[in-house]
């Protein structure tokens, strides 16, 4: 297998944009090429995350996005793993050209929803869980995440201000990112206040529907070397599958494609948890963080509650978890989400986070999934 | 369009999920279980999630339960409004080791429906799985 790399990543601002879902997806595509220093005839494929391209009156992506720079000659792939798309697509792109099909790619991520409003968004978001049991039993997104909350917060004795530390540190960190869609300073009372959504969760325990689009270029060593000295290695890559529907779970606190994910990539990486510096995590909602953290062996299960009340979680802490606001605060364009993570341990490990920088990081991990974690991917970084 | 459903259903027994519901419809839940390990399923698994064996017997179960966890909705999906707030729940079922979610209706907040509540299934309509407390 060929050693793989990242050599270029862009973002669009994340938020409510005006600009179409092409616009956006081609604006970060191209900041991408930019960052890395290429040429666009360089990239040998596209891989194009998005769920809901229909909102926005353009599925089959990818051919647009190529024409658009370019290289329309360029083949290309659409992939849609509900909030897991960018991570599934990074995967695929990862073991393509580890596998020497290619030298380098475009793995580009997009979401376009926000015009469509709440209940669009409520409903549709709703198909992408097991309908037959979740959605089409009138469960939301937030409903099932709550569900997971009740079950965590009974059995851990934790507290929904406890579920509330998470917003508020995702907030301050997203403060510092000039691409967050909430920028905004929240307090535990804040949260506690905020309208209840799905009981236990409120308003402010839930990421945003966002716009957004985040690309990055993955390519072989030898591509790396002889266009940057600003890259970083992918070195390891895991995936994994749960019980599409919660009831199926051996246990409703743990999700079990993000343990299988994870175990993979460490195995891959000859690393544990506790070699990793920082990591980008999946709390679409406050639980979330929680449970990830857990899954991922950071923690052990119940314990992430206290590391989140001691701060351990925070930028400065022993281990912080999603600098860049996560999707509580960065936002969540679900299908650019798992490439935004991506492009943020690249702008870490590469020193170009300014103020949310991690100190002395060396090693990043992110974890990305989609509906309630049927599906994840995990992947590790390092600097060079 | 008649002949190609029959042929269909017939070679991957899809008619099992509305076997399944006529059961719901009846208070009870039609669960299969692997002829090879027992290991319990939802009528609606086609392979043995224990040890992928394709045989299975049906096990007529009482749709009786536990409330293992829930959620009261406030901000529905299209098609609750009418019916907001309700309940999303999650209930494991009395003697056997399997869970079953769905629909609770009247449910406004959580000291309606305190974890471990008995419930059951109350039947199925547009709404989805409808769960009811005991």
């Amino acid at each position: 297998m060929e050693r793989v790399c990242v050599i270029g990543a862009g973002s669009t601002k994340y938020g409510k944009l005006q600009d179409s879902i092409t616009d956006i997806a081609v604006q970060a595509s191209v900041d991408a090429i930019e960052s890395a220093g290429i040429e666009p005839k360089e990239i040998q494929a596209g891989y194009i995350s998005n769920v809901f391209g229909i909102a926005d009156k353009q599925v089959h992506l990818g051919p647009v996005i190529m024409s658009n720079l370019g290289i329309p000659e360029v083949p290309s792939l659409s992939i849609e793993s509900a909030c897991g798309s960018g991570s599934v697509s990074f995967r695929e792109a990862y073991a393509n050209v580890a596998a020497g099909f290619y030298d380098a790619v475009l793995a580009t991520g997009v979401e376009k929803v926000t015009h469509t409003g709440t209940e669009w968004t409520t409903t549709y978001f709703s198909y992408c869980s097991d309908f037959f049991y979740e959605g089409g039993a009138g469960a939301s997104f937030p409903g099932l995440f709550a569900s997971i909350a009740r079950a965590y917060l009974a059995e851990f004795k934790a507290t929904e201000e406890d579920l509330a530390l998470v917003a508020v540190k995702n907030h301050d960190n997203g403060l510092l990112n000039p691409k967050a869609h909430l920028r905004k300073k929240i307090t535990v009372d804040d949260v506690m206040k905020s309208a209840v959504v799905a009981s236990p969760l409120k308003l402010y325990d839930c990421c945003p529907f966002s716009d957004g689009a985040s690309a990055v270029i993955i390519c072989n060593e030898k591509f790396a070397k002889a266009h940057t000295k600003n890259y970083i290695q992918v070195i390891g890559s895991g995936r994994g599958g749960s019980p599409a529907a919660l009831q199926g779970r051996e246990h409703l606190t743990t999700i079990p494609s993000t343990k299988i994910a994870a175990q993979a990539a460490y195995k891959m990486a000859g690393l544990t948890p506790k070699d990793i510096d920082f990591a980008e995590v999946h709390d679409c909602f406050t639980i979330a963080e929680l449970v990830d953290t857990e899954d991922l062996g950071f923690f052990e299960k119940g314990k992430a509650v206290d590391a989140v009340r001691q701060g351990m979680t925070k930028l400065n802490g022993a281990i912080p978890i999603n600098p860049s606001g996560g999707l509580k605060s960065k936002g969540h364009p679900i299908g650019a989400t798992g490439i935004g993570q991506i492009a943020e341990v690249f702008d870490q490990l590469t020193g170009k986070a300014g103020e949310r920088t991690v100190k002395d990081a060396k090693i990043g991990l992110t974890h990305n999934f989609g509906a309630t974690g049927a599906s994840c991917a995990v992947h590790i970084f390092k600097s060079v | 369009m008649q002949a190609a459903q029959f042929i269909y259903s017939k070679v991957y027994n899809l008619a099992a999920k509305e076997e399944f519901i006529s059961t719901i419809k009846s208070g009870k839940i039609l669960a299969r279980k692997c002829t090879k390990c027992g290991y319990l399923h939802l009528a609606t698994t086609y392979f043995c999630q224990n040890c992928g064996n394709k045989g299975f017997e049906n096990a007529l179960i009482e749709g009786k339960g536990t409330v293992v966890t829930y959620t009261i909705i406030t901000v529905p999906p299209a098609g609750y409004e009418k019916y907001a707030p309700y309940a999303w729940v999650v209930m494991k079922l009395d003697g056997a080791n399997l869970r079953i979610s769905g629909f609770m209706q009247n449910i406004k907040s959580p000291a309606d429906l305190p974890l471990g509540t008995k419930a059951r299934i109350a039947g199925y309509d547009e709404r989805g799985i409808l769960i009811e407390k005991l």
